[in-house]
């Protein structure tokens, strides 16, 4: 029998309810965070290897900080958390630099405007923020594949002007003050900031194994480390990539550097959801 | 026009220099610091140890100890005991320890598995020299060479020394090196009871590994590359020496380390 015309009507809605509805499995308003980016599933070449590493590396798809943390986030996690405060932090944690552009433990100062990127902390530090935020911080691959994406291609290497921006700002010296995190433009994939602002902590710096000593060695010097061979540069024209590779080289985890902030990352919830390799 | 690598020298002179400057107060000194609170107090015991004249109802509000149950306390101090009598729930609670220096590694609070599959904290070393590397069962190169040149080490030192020396390895290789794997690297590498391997989650291995200095990345096939290096704790577990690289002249860590065994020897002697 056929069904009235107001039962086809409200089987309509319901059907349009359902069709144009959010897929449930996505509540809208949790992914990505609004202070995170998908960074998509792709491949990450390192800049230095071993002919036993792998030329190329899987990185799975990824949630990142849109920007760098900034001073007032990690002045609401210092109170909450005292131990990080500025005159009680361990030596072994966080170097006598620690937040040493901040006024006081929990005061920020005209040196360190509530919005900038925080610098001068140690690695320590910038792990037990991620930790307390839910998050942790990106890898190396994880932050290069980032990094890797121009403004308007997935390949910042091939996009025109890009690599003279990223070079442009190395041209330039730190400022005394930082400009606000986030302010920059985003790259294709939603990050702001990863080149022209501040150099960030990787969990893994300490996997840069260059001994960064020209006079010695242009690779890894076999003595000191198991498993060393003739390392070679991927791309000898991506200075802004050695650049990086030099900086990690020369980090200890307890080092603030009054240029060097970070930004967390978070793995994808599973079942691990992968909307395409770009 | 400036040549793009003097340009490009602006900012990496910067950090270089930041590092560098950095470097000359890297932990490795043993510099004066402020003092820090200790993270992880253990638990007072005399909180259900009440001297006579403190307000015990107080203490037992705030905070029972892990020896014993509030009413417990509660009651002994009602029993109001003689000054020098304790409750016998306290009868076996050690005192409580100083907290360990500000630039000791024994801050870091991570439990440990031994081969015996025993936890075991690195704070449990305290009180001697302990030599530490970081080594994994499967390695094929440099961990064997590593360990060889720690039994050189030991074998330098006085005879007096070698008995007191102890030795802690600590592995990378958190998905396969489970106290079986190090059970059988101790046979391998016939190491003693003066010998401590050790395995921990992946948080802990990377953090001792940046508190130590210790760089290594797994590859492809399993291994890890890393650096190669010995490093001493004295008795509060503070950096007082490394060696890097294999096959070294140990000679000057054995004058270290037999320096900071003397006084167990001159303890031991009387």
């Amino acid at each position: 029998m056929r069904a009235s015309a107001p039962t086809t009507l409200r089987l309509a809605l319901v059907f349009a309810a359902v069709a144009f509805a959010p897929c449930p499995a996505r509540a809208a308003a949790d992914f990505p965070p609004a202070d995170m980016v998908l960074i998509p599933a792709g491949v990450y070449s390192p800049l230095l290897r071993t002919k036993d590493e792998p030329a190329r590396v899987d990185v799975p798809a990824f949630l990142l900080d849109t920007r760098p943390v900034t001073n007032a986030e990690l002045l609401a996690f210092v109170r909450a958390h005292p131990q990080w405060r500025r005159s009680r932090v361990s030596p072994l944690f966080a170097d006598r630099g620690y937040l040493g552009h901040w006024a006081g433990d929990l005061e920020l100062g005209p040196g360190a405007p509530a919005d900038a990127p925080v610098v001068r902390l140690s690695w320590f530090a910038a792990r037990a923020f991620a930790k307390a935020a839910g998050k942790r911080l990106p890898t190396t691959a994880e932050w290069e594949r980032a990094a890797a994406a121009g403004f308007s291609s997935p390949d910042g290497a091939t996009e025109p002007g890009f690599s003279a921006y990223v070079l442009g700002w190395l041209s330039r010296p730190t400022p005394a003050v930082f400009p606000a995190a986030g302010s920059g433009r985003p790259n294709i994939h939603g990050a702001r900031d990863l080149h022209g602002l501040v150099w960030e902590w990787v969990d893994d710096f300490n996997t840069a194994m260059t001994t960064g000593e020209s006079r010695a060695d242009s690779g890894l010097e076999r003595n000191l480390f198991c498993g060393a061979g003739a390392a070679s540069a991927r791309d000898v024209t991506d200075y802004a990539a050695f650049m990086r590779a030099g900086l990690r080289s020369s980090l200890r985890a307890n080092y603030a550097v009054p240029n060097l902030g970070f930004r967390c990352a978070r793995t994808l919830p599973a079942p691990a959801a992968d909307p395409g390799a770009q | 026009m400036k040549t793009l690598p003097s340009l490009l020298r602006t900012r990496a002179v910067l950090a270089a220099a930041v590092a560098a400057t950095l470097a000359v107060t890297a932990p490795v000194r043993l510099v004066a610091a402020a003092p820090a609170p200790a993270p992880a107090e253990k638990p007072a015991a005399a909180a259900c140890c009440p001297a006579p004249e403190t307000t015990a109802a107080a203490k037992v509000a705030d905070a029972p100890a892990a020896c014993c149950t509030a009413a417990e306390a509660k009651a002994a101090a009602v029993a109001a005991p003689a000054p020098d009598a304790k409750p016998s729930c306290c009868a076996e609670a050690p005192p409580p320890a100083a907290p360990v220096g500000d630039r000791s590694i024994y801050q870091l609070d991570a439990t440990w598995t031994n081969d015996a599959a025993a936890p075991v904290k690195l704070v449990s070393f305290r009180g001697q020299p302990v030599v530490v590397a970081m080594i994994f069962a499967q390695c094929e190169y440099a961990c064997p060479v590593l360990v060889n040149d720690l039994k050189r080490l030991r074998a330098a030192l006085p005879p007096a020394s070698r008995e007191l020396a102890r030795f802690a390895l600590v592995s990378f290789d958190t998905a396969r090196d489970t106290p079986a794997a190090l059970r059988t690297f101790r046979r391998r590498m016939e190491l003693d009871e003066r010998w401590t391997l050790l395995r921990g989650d992946t948080d802990a291995v990377a953090e001792l590994a940046m508190l130590l200095g210790v760089k290594y990345k797994a590859d492809a096939r399993g291994q890890f590359a890393h650096s190669n290096l010995l490093t001493i704790l004295d008795a509060g577990g503070e950096i007082v020496h490394q060696l890097a690289g294999l096959n070294s002249d140990v000679s000057e860590t054995a004058r270290v380390l037999a320096r900071l065994l003397a006084p167990g020897i001159a303890h031991s002697s009387r």
